[in-house]
């Protein structure tokens, strides 16, 4: 059965531009996208920075009101039934806001305990096991603003299932989270799914949502362009490998005639300290290695590496494609 | 029997706000300046300017001085509450529970009335003993009863205000414009028989108005059917601009999130 249904969801933000002559830009922020979850599912969002994700997160959880289109959730209408749905639901925006910085962890859960009209009793047996669960035992009794970021982070999530939703939404959960941290709440996140609840989760870490999502979709400008298993989405660049070439100095004379070649499908560059990285994605696997390296004569060249390709590369394919 | 369970769950949701209001008030200064320093000040020179007058005249001043602060308090914290929360990015986590937002100001404003009707209290003693005139209340009982309703008119009006917060942080203005017309209008200090007859309308309908009448009265030994009478009006309006407030927090929190403002950009 369908937990969350999306049809054709839009919404477009009014900017105000320009400090004196004050003009208005509409901003299609997501631009008619459906979707459903199944019940139990773990869906992830994907897509880059300003794609949507967040917008169509809040659209999800009530927090903004759809300029078109439709949502249920648990079979209720987000706006229509909103008060009703939002006992039923919790979410992590991502980032440190959100909390009341001049009271302790503890404090912060015992009041959202009561704005969500849990018994007081239940509360307070509660709270201990959620704080154990996200590794904040030992801070609880300290005030939030001594927190760092990861342990804002980590009250969140505390925050989110406190009401013990059936429906969460995880906004970039682990952004800021130490890897150990990150580890320990995919973990978190595993064993909310072993209860059966529906999770939806943004993310930028491709090896995140491979690990974790059942279903993905990936949205870039405001639309969805690709949605299936990880399995299916890598099976777009399955016929292809990626070619990794260490590269020192700048190289962008050359890309132009790169991407120019019949073996070269997708080209991505990525920085890694001194030197980047071309991220080349061929149907010629090994054998475009020769070829390339001669085109980029007069340039320093470190490691080769032609491997298969992952999430990360199909994510890249289906993004610059759009472009 | 679930909107009565409700009410039990919104009423534990006053007191918690409430709670945490006090906590975050015991770390912050300037609160501490605005309930106990500066009314002490306030206290100290108004008995040093009266302490040749009769007890008429002081209790008036008293408690005219009194309602001034216990409504500057309610006008100034309901209007906060929201820009306050949004400034942290609470206001959202708020809007997300089953709480209505009204409720949860109600708390806040609440708790800080509270603690500088306290406060003024203490400060009035201290400087009655200091100056060795202490006021008396003719009407104990009236004045208690009519106090707690006069708290609760307070909030119910300064509560009105509030939710035009969230739309626009610019009505800061119309609250300070606010503050001074309802001490006049609301014969916190003097009689509205002394101000022009069109303005009488306005004050009946201020609850200030009623809260400043039925406690002059009970202070001062008026009669009780008045003051019953003013209770009475006190309550009427209670709930009419209670009505109005659940309604005006309910269509501005929508328009909030057409306009995505529920959260500084
Ligand atoms: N309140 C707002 N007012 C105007 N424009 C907005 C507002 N919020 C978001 N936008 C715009 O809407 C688009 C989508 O933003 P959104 O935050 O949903 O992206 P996102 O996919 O979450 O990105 P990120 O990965 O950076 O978090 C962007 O162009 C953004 O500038
Ligand atoms: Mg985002």
């Amino acid at each position: 059965m369908n937990v969350i249904e999306v049809s054709n969801l839009r919404r477009v933000y009014n900017a105000n531009v320009g400090a004196i002559r004050r003009s208005h830009k509409e901003i299609v922020a997501v631009d008619g996208i459906s979707f459903h979850i199944e019940g139990g599912e773990l869906f992830g969002l994907l897509g880059p920075n300003g794609a949507g994700k967040t917008t169509t997160v809040k659209m999800l959880t009530t927090m903004l009101i759809p300029t078109d289109g439709s949502i249920r959730i648990l079979g209720l209408d987000v706006v229509r039934d909103a008060k009703k749905l939002r006992s039923r639901i919790g979410f992590i925006y991502g980032g440190e806001r959100g909390l009341y910085w001049r009271l302790s962890g503890i404090d912060n859960l015992r009041y959202f305990g009561s704005l969500y009209h849990l018994d007081p009793q239940a509360t307070r047996k509660r709270i201990p096991e959620l704080l154990e669960m996200v590794g904040l035992s030992e801070r609880g009794e300290e005030k939030v603003e001594g927190y760092s970021r990861g342990m804002k982070q980590r009250l969140h999530v505390a925050r989110a299932l406190l009401h013990d939703p059936e429906v969460l939404f995880l906004d970039e959960p682990t952004l800021g989270l130490d890897p150990v941290g990150a580890r320990d709440l995919r973990t978190i996140i595993r064993n909310l799914q072993a209860e059966n609840k529906t999770i939806l989760l943004t993310t930028h870490y491709m090896l995140e949502a491979d690990a974790l999502c059942q279903r993905i979709a990936v949205i870039n400008k405001g639309k969805i362009v690709a949605e299936g298993s990880p399995a299916e989405l890598k099976s777009i660049v399955s016929d292809l490998s990626v070619i990794e070439v260490e590269v020192f100095g700048s190289v962008d004379d050359f890309l132009p005639t790169l991407r120019a070649q019949s073996f070269v499908d997708a080209l991505s560059i990525e920085n890694r300290e001194q030197k980047q990285v071309l991220l080349i994605q061929s149907p010629a696997g090994a054998e475009a290695v020769s070829p390339l390296l001669g085109l980029l004569a007069g340039v320093r060249v470190g490691k080769v590496i032609v491997r298969e390709p992952t999430l990360e590369d199909a994510y890249i394919r289906l993004v610059e494609e759009d472009v | 029997m679930s909107d009565l369970s409700n009410l039990r769950a919104n009423l534990r949701v006053i007191f918690s706000a409430a709670e945490m209001a006090l906590r975050s008030n015991l770390t912050d200064g300037f609160v501490f300046f605005g309930i106990v320093i500066q009314p002490t000040i306030i206290a100290l020179l108004a008995f040093w300017m009266l302490r040749d007058q009769g007890n008429d005249a002081i209790i008036y001043v008293v408690i005219g001085s009194g309602m001034t602060g216990l409504w500057t308090m309610a006008l100034f914290i309901s209007g906060q509450a929201i820009s306050g929360e949004r400034w942290t990015g609470t206001l959202e986590m708020l809007v997300a529970t089953p709480t209505p937002l009204y409720i949860v100001v109600i708390g806040k404003t609440l708790a800080n009335v509270l603690q500088s009707l306290v406060a003024m209290v203490a400060t009035y003693a201290l400087a009655g003993l200091v100056f060795g005139v202490l006021p008396r209340i003719l009407r104990p009982g009236m004045f208690t009863l009519s106090l707690f309703f006069a708290v609760i008119s307070y909030i119910s009006f300064g509560l009105i205000i509030s939710p035009l917060f969230v739309l626009n942080p610019q009505v800061r203005r119309l609250q300070n414009g606010l503050e001074f017309p309802v001490y006049i209008l609301g014969g916190f200090f003097f009689p509205i028989a002394l101000l022009p007859g069109w303005t009488t309308p306005l004050s009946y309908i201020l609850p200030p108005y009623w809260a400043a009448r039925a406690l002059h009265g009970a202070s001062s030994g008026g009669a009780v059917s008045d003051i019953l009478f003013a209770i009475g009006m006190m309550i009427l309006f209670i709930l009419i601009y209670g009505m109005i407030t659940a309604r005006l927090f309910q269509r501005i929190l929508y328009k909030a999130r057409v306009e995505a403002t529920l959260v500084r950009q």
